[in-house]
């Protein structure tokens, strides 16, 4: 689909089917659930920095520590990180097509599953080992 | 039209900013010694400037995804009302920033 040439006329014309059909309305639905469930990360997300900046190791075992905080931040960071690849694949898709766009899709891809897994590894580090 | 290029651009800040807060908490989970540094780094004068700057990329990325579900009702979408969002969209995001940092960190 991506080594297509893409021109104006490619775009214009609906029987070309330009894109990807069926993933992007996916896309699209993902990028708008995610997008709610982020609004609520924020509001937990500045609970807990504003409690804990610059605090000690002490402070935020205590705080994200508790399960109850720990956990839905814990989960809440994974959608972001959802958000973030789904976000970052509208961008690539406009300018880079082929094997390039393959390639940074894959980084993209490298870079949120990383985020997700150091920050979730972090924070249930905090829940069940203090 | 330019506030699109903005939601898009603070979506990239978002993105590379992620790694802020996920570098904080591997910190926290490692021991006292990374914190104290993640801590001191993000205190120092540029630490702050860019955390106020990140405060700022995430408030109007939100204020700017809410934008789009009003028009994903087909609502707001008229000239004159799209320019009247994209500047409600701007004020509110800097009024919500300096509001946070005023009450969470200036006078806290």
């Amino acid at each position: 689909m991506h080594d297509d040439k893409i021109s104006r006329q490619t775009i214009a014309d609906p029987r070309s089917r330009y894109g990807n059909a069926k993933a992007s309305t996916r896309h699209f639905i993902t990028q708008r659930l995610t997008g709610v469930s982020n609004i609520v990360f924020l509001l937990l997300l500045l609970f807990v920095v504003v409690r804990l900046a610059g605090e000690d190791r002490a402070e935020m075992v205590a705080t994200i520590g508790s399960a109850w905080i720990g956990l839905p931040l814990a989960l809440l960071l994974g959608i972001v990180t959802i958000h973030m690849r789904n976000g970052m694949r509208d961008i690539l898709e406009d300018y880079f097509r082929g094997s390039a766009y393959g390639l940074y899709m894959t980084l993209n891809t490298l870079f949120c599953l990383f985020i997700a897994v150091a920050g979730i590894g972090a924070i249930l580090k905090l829940v069940f080992w203090g | 039209m330019a506030m699109s290029i903005v939601h898009r651009a603070t979506g990239i800040a978002n993105y590379a900013g992620t790694a802020l807060l996920v570098l904080w908490l591997v910190a926290a989970a490692w021991g006292e010694g990374p914190l104290d540094s993640i801590n001191a780094l993000y205190g120092s004068w540029f630490g702050q400037l860019v955390l106020f700057g990140y405060t700022w990329s995430l408030t109007h990325h939100m204020l700017g995804g809410i934008r789009h579900y009003v028009w994903d009702f087909i609502l707001g979408m008229e000239a004159g009302q799209r320019e009247m969002l994209s500047w409600a969209n701007l004020a509110a995001s800097t009024a919500l920033t300096l509001a946070i940092w005023t009450l969470f960190v200036w006078i806290k």
